[in-house]
């Protein structure tokens, strides 16, 4: 697109896009994923003069959900820019997945220039109006002067308290205009959230004293808060049997004797039984989704809860809390600690320790599936055992719970999850921005061959940059979780869920320049991985596997969470019709 | 049940609409409107009357978060006073 007279650029002097430039270096940003066109160009002739790293995706949603991992990895604010109209109208999911999964982003759109906004102008689109929904705040800049203002909150707000995206639009003429006068650009500090309040807190204490069966249920907030340590040090004081959610995994190792697992869904019959058997839960930075609770008014039954959270809004949102602590997830675990276990409390609530043990032990994952093909959960599982300390990505769907069930985390950090919006195509560029955000260390995407494909560009970006992002695709040429409800929720009336045209996926990743290899067989696992994770650059293992594997266990939507099925109950009964009685 | 918002809000763009837009997305539907930009402090204070059977108090909380909202309270009022209310 042309720049018209309203809008050339100022040789020379400095404009506001290269203000804003100047602030983005200024608030610590060194690397930004974008796509350029008409109206954010004087943006981009900005940065060809700033210090910053601008990675040149070949999809804008590409670089929102890049900016997503980039910031989920890191916990530093991912950035991510394009132009107006559809620009802006494809970052729409990557912005809309960090506001659910509260990841803090600052994400930049040009806009037409103000006297043409309510124009229908070429590009023009309203992204502050169409945004609204999805964002934590967002600005819509009119004037050069407001640029200080505006990026100082930007970056305020997506960092603080639970953090999320912030959009900035930027109309073109606001990026041309002289700045000459605009100040040098001070990062505003972020207030640390107050710890919850002191009265709450003492009941809170007291509550676990008089508790016979009590479970830590964690969730994402706790790595949001940058409390790990002092989750652990809680869960460790107080010997409390503990469960965590999709996106509290790694709060606590997955070896740790007092975690029972995910609950929820997809999560352990150890932590479902626990919680549905509980008489206090202590909620700890997590919203009792739907995915984690099961039929509500069947959650839980018998148990009081305690809920700390920094977003006050999410207590007794869902679920009434009987002891309410909002405020800072680390000062309140610390205060928590600081009152110290009550010796009565560890003595009565021995026997409970003892049940979800049992429970534990008794319920444990078993790889020994019987054939030759290739079992995703074990192959999975070796995954984390050969690479125990890399960041995971994964997309959505089947695979998405067989990395949450089989995989073991140390760190919240380190498995990148949509989990809240659940989007398809989240993991190959979520991966790309992770290892971005942490170059030194081993990334690893795990795919299903239907998210592979929605993002399936940025295999070019991920070659161009040469990143040693290390990709098993696990192919059951489905739509594998659609088809597994099909045959479940659906009386096996498949609808549009087959794949089974997808391309030649390891010459797909060849043609972008990426080696690949294709395994089949379980007995190839073992060496295709090793030589995956020693390959100094990137590389795609293809898998097949079994088309008609499912995710076990399983919670039916909408059902309490105690009546959990290891196995399509239609099938069992089908089984039982036909055996020969006794 | 009824309810009524009382606002004072940042006279930015886009306010008006975040708040309309958190009042619908979070299940309660607007039934009565007003405000104006009032007082010596330049913010804008807005009156909303709204039905919904949510806890008003998970509502005045999410209000609370949109960054243009400088203030929420809310208060039940009479299912037949929405004229009154709004005045």
């Amino acid at each position: 697109m042309n720049a018209d007279a309203s809008t050339a650029v100022t040789a020379g002097a400095r404009n506001g896009a290269a203000w804003v430039a100047h602030a983005l270096e200024a608030e610590g940003v060194d690397t930004l994923f974008g796509y350029p066109g008409g109206a954010i160009m004087p943006f981009y002739d900005a940065l060809v003069d700033s210090g910053l790293r601008h990675i040149l995706v070949r999809h804008e949603q590409g670089a929102a959900l890049a900016a997503n991992g980039y910031a989920r990895a890191s916990g530093r604010v991912g950035v991510c820019v394009a132009t107006s109209g559809p620009g802006a109208s494809n970052l729409v999911t990557g912005i809309a997945d960090a506001m659910l999964d509260s990841v803090p982003m600052v994400c930049i759109t040009g806009q037409v220039a103000t006297p043409l906004l309510g124009t229908d102008a070429f590009q023009e689109l309203d992204v502050f109006g169409m945004t609204m929904p999805i964002v934590k705040h967002s600005f819509l800049v009119r004037s050069v002067d407001d640029l200080p203002r505006v990026l100082s909150e930007a970056f305020r707000i997506a960092r603080e308290g639970r953090p999320g995206p912030v959009l900035i639009d930027l109309p073109k003429d606001v990026q041309v205009g002289a700045a000459t006068h605009l100040p040098v650009h001070v990062p505003a500090q972020v207030d640390p959230e107050p710890a919850p309040p002191q009265a709450a807190l003492a009941e809170a204490v007291a509550a676990i004293a008089a508790a016979e069966k009590p479970v830590v249920y964690g969730g994402g907030g706790i790595g949001l808060a940058d409390a790990v340590e002092e989750f652990r040090q809680f869960v460790e004081a107080t010997r409390i049997p503990t469960v965590l959610t999709l996106r509290g995994l790694g709060a606590l190792p997955a070896n740790h004797l007092q975690y029972l697992g995910m609950l929820g869904m997809h999560g352990t019959r150890a932590a479902n039984i626990a919680v549905q058997e509980s008489d206090l839960l202590l909620v700890v930075g997590a919203r009792f989704d739907d995915r984690a609770t099961g039929k509500l008014a069947e959650f839980a039954p018998f148990a009081r809860v305690i809920h700390l959270d920094a977003d006050a809004y999410e207590i007794s949102k869902l679920r009434t809390a009987d002891i309410a602590l909002p405020g800072d997830v680390a000062a309140g675990l610390r205060a928590l600690v600081a009152a110290g276990p009550s010796a009565s409390a560890s003595a009565t609530q021995d026997d409970w320790r003892r049940r979800c043990t049992t429970l534990r032990e008794k319920h444990a994952a078993r790889y020994d599936a019987p054939g030759t093909d290739i079992y995703a959960p074990a192959l999975l599982k070796r995954v984390s055992e050969l690479a125990p300390d890399a960041v995971i990505a994964c997309d959505v769907g089947q695979h998405q719970m067989w990395v949450a069930q089989h995989c073991r985390f140390n760190h919240p950090r380190n498995h990148l999850t949509s989990g809240a919006l659940g989007t398809m195509g989240f993991g190959l560029p979520a991966a790309m921005g992770a290892q971005f955000a942490c170059p030194d260390r081993t990334v690893v995407l795990v795919n299903g061959d239907g998210g592979f494909m929605m993002n399936v560009q940025e295999l070019v970006t991920i070659a161009r940059c040469k990143l040693p992002v290390k990709m098993v695709l696990l192919d059951n040429s489905s739509l594998g979780m659609v088809r597994q409800w099909q045959e479940l929720f659906f009386d096996k009336r498949y609808s549009e869920i087959d794949l089974s045209d997808n391309p030649d996926f390891a010459a797909l990743a060849q043609v972008c320049g990426i080696p690949a290899r294709h395994v089949t067989q379980r007995a190839e696992v073992e060496d295709a991985l090793a030589a995956l994770l020693a390959s100094p650059g990137p590389g795609l293992l293809h898998v097949t596997i079994d088309a008609r594997a499912n995710v076990w266990p399983l919670v039916p939507p909408n059902n309490a969470n105690s009546t959990m099925l290891d196995s399509n109950p239609n099938e069992q009964r089908a089984e039982a019709q036909h055996a020969i009685p006794a | 049940m009824r309810y009524r918002l009382d606002l004072v809000l940042k006279p930015a763009e886009g306010a008006l609409v975040r708040v309309l837009g958190m009042v619908e997305r979070r299940g309660f539907a607007a039934r009565s409107l007003s405000g104006a930009l009032a007082g010596d402090d330049g913010r804008w204070r807005l009156q909303v009357v709204v039905d919904g059977v949510r806890p008003a108090e998970t509502l005045k909380r999410q209000l609370q978060k949109v960054y243009d909202v400088e203030a929420v309270e809310i208060v039940a009022v009479d299912a037949d006073a929405v004229s009154g209310a709004a005045a």
